[in-house]
């Protein structure tokens, strides 16, 4: 009797090592398509007409970063280690300023009772759900009335600038905190700005790293914005529309390898960031997420 | 109201611009090419292939000028020229002043009002016998009636934008009707190209059954098109329909930029391509490379000319611009018949100047491109509305489905309607 | 039903009692949603005019300082010796009236007509052009805006100086003095540190959020279309509206809306759904006891969400290519070397919608499995103890507590992904691009959503902003509206101060 239960279980067990096996495999197989092309060396750029590449070259990273090409007569402007610094600098700014946002906002409506706070809540749950292209070319009239178009300061605000909206899933967490804390401390004597900074930041860890997270990543994907910002200022660049512009019909058929390394060059970073920091992001959509 | 105040206060406008600028000139007595035009920036838009090329030119400007007493500081941006228009309409304080552009983008330009006429005397010799003069048909498409004033808005640079049959030339025997390529690739095991949910390209379905485009109704706006024959069109839309179904596998619907990959690999025997993957191809089939007008299709047992799109390439000056006198004397210097010839021998774009074409001879892509500028094989790239695009892509799409009968008479009629309804926004 | 009942229940008849509830309450809550919107517009409407009504009688009552501070801010809080902060309103005036006059009045003054210059093109003796430019509509709009929102603000500023002035004066008369810059500055770290947290983002938001919004909402009611950027263009009034809503003539647009429409939703209900059991039972199956290498599962998932989508999602439509796509080739392998060409992306409708469905799982279940994980971790163990003590089997267990509990928690996050599907662009866009075209459209195809259409009508070839604001404002109340009155019902926000 326990030994058939014991091989039901093993069986049980087994099975369900060989779905989340084949699970696996569905799910890293095409980041592995693409790392194996980004080694590829002949000029084919797509539709090579073989799933596995013959041989391999380092050549597409080389090219990628001396901002040339082997297989092209022309050389197109891509400045790949340029527009990676400024995705960079941009991504660290704007999470910066990000993360604080998030944090001042959902603070205010977990902790500090005012007149007119749920009519704050709500408007700024449905702002959010505006469709943002067509606000996109307003934006960037009102960055050029401040003289900021085409500069990387301005993609820092864009991006920064709605994460307020976004302070559920930290206001819930925050919701967990008991609140006799708060008050032990308001009885010694310390203020609201005090018990923000010295009580319940501390506490915070994981919905820190989590906003840390989400609002570092933005800026290396959006590929919408950044272009109408930035028109031909290919100096100010981001690795998105970088990317992007490799693979435009003008450039394709000489730098499509080029752009799957490019694409490997921005994952390897993000991915790594966002392995080492999975434990505070789960602690963090966890804790958030149950009462948000 | 309202239109009576703009009249009035452009009436007001124009007269005192015309009193300052005339008081302006006359108190600096010299013609100038440039003007009171001293310390100039301009930024110049040039696709990437021509870049270098573009800078060089830029070069001899000011040399040619270094005596005016102008300080030129000029820099060459490279943009590609199907974002042109995007830009510049978006914000054109931040475009280029000097930029070059395909035909089709004109209407664009032209309705944000971004494009500077180019000066009368200037335009006259443009069309006009001599070394100046360019094709006629790069002229009449850039010339618009603004407020009841014909005038030229563009400076012509190249007659070459259009489609041509590239092959390789050990596979395909005889270039003249698509039924002779078509065997020929299926015999050699190779497939030939054309990007027929494109409608830049399946436009060719539909002209080449007759119903062409022909400018725009008195709106502006919706597309115009020539008298044509409902069943001619239908019965050429089912050939090439019954084509793409008896060569399947042979006759595939691609992006063009798998023509030149599919040369060097050896699996493409021919394709539809243009100028701008000339260089590649030649790349990859060298002495085998071979080009010609678009064959013939096979209706109902006539041969029938496939019809392409056919466009031009122009420089435009920016009406924002800040120069505008050096602006128009770049323009000029870069639409010249030097300028142009020497865009032909490096970057093999085919000039507009008439004088540069006899000066080049022949080379075999620029005669297929001459042969496919006719009248008869071609429809001009301009005034186009931007639903036809789309609308061409999905004809062409749909006729490539599996599931699409070829044979099916009335249900080709009715995505055909459908097709000229939509590009006429019915 | 009382909560001592309540409690007594098992988690499953809990869940059914809620998700009874629920149902049952939303006409309630439809309801109450409208009658509380009309409510809040009456508040607002009367709160105006007791603002009148204050406005008058505050002048009434007010010494002359007070009075003064009608036309001068910062006037009376300067008389009764508040000095800082009279500077401070004296100076929001002046900014306001340097404002108005340079840039402001002119913008305001254009609006209702949107400019009416043309743009000139003339020659000059030597055969040269030289334009005078015209207005430009689109500016006007914009940088009227800016004025409105600027002015409102200033109003506010403008009333809570006379308010102020008013509160010293009385305090004056009661013998008080006012409090220092540094009193001040320190209840601004404590009682009102509401204010001092929520001004930079209101800022950054008013900005950046609200200002384009506004903006965008008036281009619902003009008929500016893409290349009109900088030249005239007018107002039409609810033509757009009408283009999308008349169904009676069957016009291409309002076709092309419902079409699309329909298919949103269908994408919205499938996507959120489908990622919600896959997610549910890999986590499940990750968290089982017994399971070795969780760490490792877990990490091979979450690659898919830290490469950018942007690369992911090409690279699929890459792989799923009609000819050299790997997935073909790969297919030619089990297919006697035959590549069968299957045209994924592109071909029959249906393929590519259910193509993108599956796509869409591939993306989606990571974050799925991440956020479940935490949660059934968080499952108290004494439930599972309990269940087991009175003998159920672990089948019993699962479906009694996991199942319910798991439902009941997410139940939040289940609606903010179906939002979120809605207006999921990247999957869309990145993936079919809105192919396979549909020539009953107007510039869309079959796997195109609201939102990627609204991309084409305003980034794409043939753009039309009028319109698409008008689109963005249907989808944005529907949006809008379902959150608000599932949110304000949802135990989370009714139970607030329930860890407290």
């Amino acid at each position: 009797m326990i030994k058939s239960y014991k091989f039901r279980r093993g069986l049980a067990n087994g099975i369900i090592y060989l779905i989340l096996g084949v699970m696996c495999i569905i799910w890293v197989l095409p980041f592995a398509y693409l790392v194996l092309h980004s080694f590829r060396l002949d000029g084919a750029p797509v539709g090579n007409g073989y799933i596995l590449p013959r041989q391999f070259t380092f050549r597409n990273y080389i090219d990628l970063f001396s901002g040339t090409s082997s297989n092209a007569d022309v050389q197109a402007s891509l400045y790949f280690p340029r527009w990676f610094l400024n995705t960079l600098v941009v991504a660290a700014c704007s999470c910066v300023i990000s993360t604080l946002s998030v944090l001042m906002v959902s603070y205010t409506f977990s902790r500090l009772r005012f007149g007119i706070r749920k009519t704050l809540m709500n408007i700024a749950m449905i702002l959010g759900m505006f469709p943002g292209f067509m606000t996109m070319i307003a934006m960037y009239y009102l960055l050029k009335i401040m003289g900021l178009n085409g500069q990387l300061v301005s993609l820092v605000l864009c991006y920064s600038c709605g994460a307020g909206l976004g302070f559920q899933i930290s206001k819930g967490f925050f919701d967990t905190i008991p609140r006799a804390l708060d008050e032990a401390a308001t009885i010694d004597g310390a203020t609201k700005n005090q018990i923000f900074w010295k009580i319940i930041l501390p506490m915070s860890k994981p919905i820190v790293v989590y906003t840390v997270l989400t609002s570092f990543i933005g800026p290396w994907t959006d590929f919408i914005l950044a272009k109408i910002i930035m028109g031909d200022k290919f100096n100010n660049y981001t690795v998105a529309i970088g990317l992007q512009k490799m693979i435009d019909i003008n450039f394709k058929t000489t730098y499509y390898q080029q752009f799957l390394a490019g694409s490997v060059v921005v994952a390897v970073p993000i991915t790594l960031l966002f392995l080492k920091m999975q434990k505070y992001y789960v602690e963090g959509v966890t804790a958030g997420g149950v009462k948000g | 109201m309202k239109k009576i105040l703009a009249i009035l206060l452009a009436g007001v406008l124009t007269a005192t611009a015309f009193a300052g600028c005339g008081g302006g000139n006359n108190s600096k007595g010299g013609a100038s090419p440039f003007g009171d035009e001293k310390d100039v920036t301009l930024k110049v838009w040039a696709p990437d292939a021509a870049v270098e090329l573009t800078k060089s030119q830029v070069e001899a400007f000011k040399e040619k000028y270094k005596d005016s007493g102008v300080n030129f500081n000029i820099e060459v941006v490279a943009q590609g020229e199907n974002e042109a228009a995007t830009l510049i309409v978006t914000d054109p304080d931040e475009a280029a002043d000097v930029f070059g552009f395909p035909s089709d983008q004109l209407n664009r330009l032209m309705a944000a009002q971004v494009l500077t006429k180019v000066g009368s005397k200037y335009a006259k010799t443009l069309s006009e016998e001599g070394d100046n003069q360019n094709a006629e048909a790069t002229i009449k498409a850039a010339t618009f009636t603004v407020e009841g004033e014909e005038g030229l808005y563009a400076y012509p640079e190249t007659n070459d934008n259009g489609y041509y049959l590239v092959y390789d030339n050990t596979v395909v025997k005889d270039p003249s009707t698509i039924e002779g390529v078509l065997s020929d690739c299926k015999a050699a095991g190779k497939t030939f190209v054309m990007d027929a949910g494109n409608g830049f390209y399946s436009c060719v379905f539909a002209f080449t059954g007759g119903a062409k485009i022909d400018g725009f109704e008195e709106d502006g706006e919706t597309q115009k098109f020539t008298e044509y024959n409902e069943d001619e069109v239908v019965q050429t839309l089912m050939a090439f329909a019954k084509l793409m179904k008896t060569y399947k596998g042979t006759f595939i619907s691609n992006d063009v930029a798998s023509i030149s990959t599919g040369f060097t690999n050896k699996k493409v025997g021919a394709g539809i391509d243009g100028p701008w993957d000339t260089a590649a191809n030649k790349k990859a089939l060298g002495e085998k490379m071979g080009a010609a007008k678009l064959p013939t299709v096979d209706v109902n047992g006539t041969p029938k000319q496939m019809v392409g799109l056919f466009g031009y390439k122009y420089i435009g000056v920016n009406s924002h611009t800040k120069y505008p006198k050096s602006a128009a004397r770049l323009a000029e210097f870069l639409t010249s018949k030097d300028a142009q010839i020497e865009r032909a021998n490096q970057v093999n774009w085919g000039p507009a100047n008439l004088a540069a074409v006899t000066e080049l001879g022949d080379d075999p892509v620029l005669a297929a491109l001459k042969e496919q500028s006719k009248p008869e094989n071609s429809v001009p790239q301009v005034n186009i509305s931007g639903t036809l695009w789309t609308s061409f892509g999905t004809l062409g799409s749909e006729m490539y489905k599996d599931s699409w009968n070829p044979d099916d008479q009335a249900a080709t009629l009715a995505l055909f309607k459908r097709i000229i309804a939509n590009i006429r926004d019915e | 039903m009382t909560y001592v009942e309540y409690k007594q229940l098992n988690p499953l008849q809990r869940f059914a009692f809620n998700f009874k509830k629920f149902f049952k309450n939303l006409p309630g809550a439809l309801s109450r949603f409208f009658k509380g919107l009309g409510l809040a517009i009456v508040h607002f409407f009367v709160g105006i005019g007791k603002g009148f009504k204050n406005y008058g009688t505050t002048f009434v009552k007010g010494d002359w300082a007070t009075k003064l501070s009608y036309f001068v801010f910062g006037a009376g809080d300067f008389h009764k010796g508040k000095y800082y902060k009279g500077i401070l309103f004296f100076l929001v005036e002046v900014l306001y009236v340097l404002f108005m006059v340079f840039f402001g009045g002119k913008q305001m003054y254009l609006l209702p007509s949107l400019g009416f210059l043309k743009q000139q093109q003339l020659e000059d003796e030597y055969g040269d052009t030289y334009v005078v430019q015209g207005h430009n509509s689109m500016q006007i709009l914009l940088y009227a805006t800016l004025t409105i929102v600027v002015t409102i603000v200033v109003f506010a500023i403008y009333i809570s100086n006379i308010k102020d002035a008013y509160r010293h004066q009385v305090m004056r008369a009661n013998g008080e003095k006012p409090t220092g810059l540094k009193e001040d500055a320190k209840e601004f770290l404590d009682g009102k540190y509401h204010i001092t947290l929520l001004s930079f983002p209101i800022l950054m938001i008013s900005i950046f959020n609200i200002l384009p919004l506004i903006f965008m909402i008036l281009i619902a009611f003009t008929n500016y279309d893409g290349d009109k950027h900088n030249v005239l263009f007018d107002w039409v009034g609810m033509q757009n509206f009408g283009n999308l809503l008349n169904v009676i003539d069957n016009a291409r647009k309002a076709r092309t809306f419902f079409g699309i429409a329909g298919w949103t939703l269908i994408w919205a209900v499938a996507a959120t759904f489908s990622n919600y059991i896959l997610g549910l039972i890999v986590a499940l199956m990750i968290n089982k006891k017994g399971i070795k290498l969780k760490g490792v599962f877990r990490t091979m998932f979450v690659i898919t969400i830290a490469v950018p989508q942007f690369v992911s999602l090409l690279l699929m439509s890459q792989i799923l290519a009609e000819h050299d796509g790997a997935f073909n080739m790969l297919l030619a392998h089990f297919n006697g070397g035959v590549n069968p060409h299957v045209n994924f992306l592109g071909g029959q409708p249906w393929v590519a919608r259910l193509t993108v469905i599956i796509v869409n799982c591939w993306v989606g279940i990571p974050y799925t499995i991440l956020s479940m994980s935490g949660i059934l971790m968080n499952i108290p163990e004494d439930l599972y103890e309990s269940a087991r003590i009175d003998g159920a089997s672990p089948v019993q267990a699962f479906t009694k507590i996991t199942l319910p509990y798991m439902i009941f928690v997410t139940t939040p996050q289940l609606i903010t992904q179906f939002v979120g599907n809605i207006n999921n662009f990247n999957v869309i866009f990145l993936l079919t691009g809105g192919k396979p075209d549909n020539a009953n459209y107007f510039n869309a195809g079959y796997t195109d959503i609201l939102v990627t259409w609204l991309y084409n009508l305003s980034m794409g070839q043939e753009k039309d902003y009028g319109l698409a604001s008008a689109i963005g404002i249907l989808v944005f109340v529907i949006c809008a509206t379902l959150s608000l009155i599932i949110y304000n019902n949802s135990k989370s926000m009714k139970d607030e101060e329930a860890f407290s």
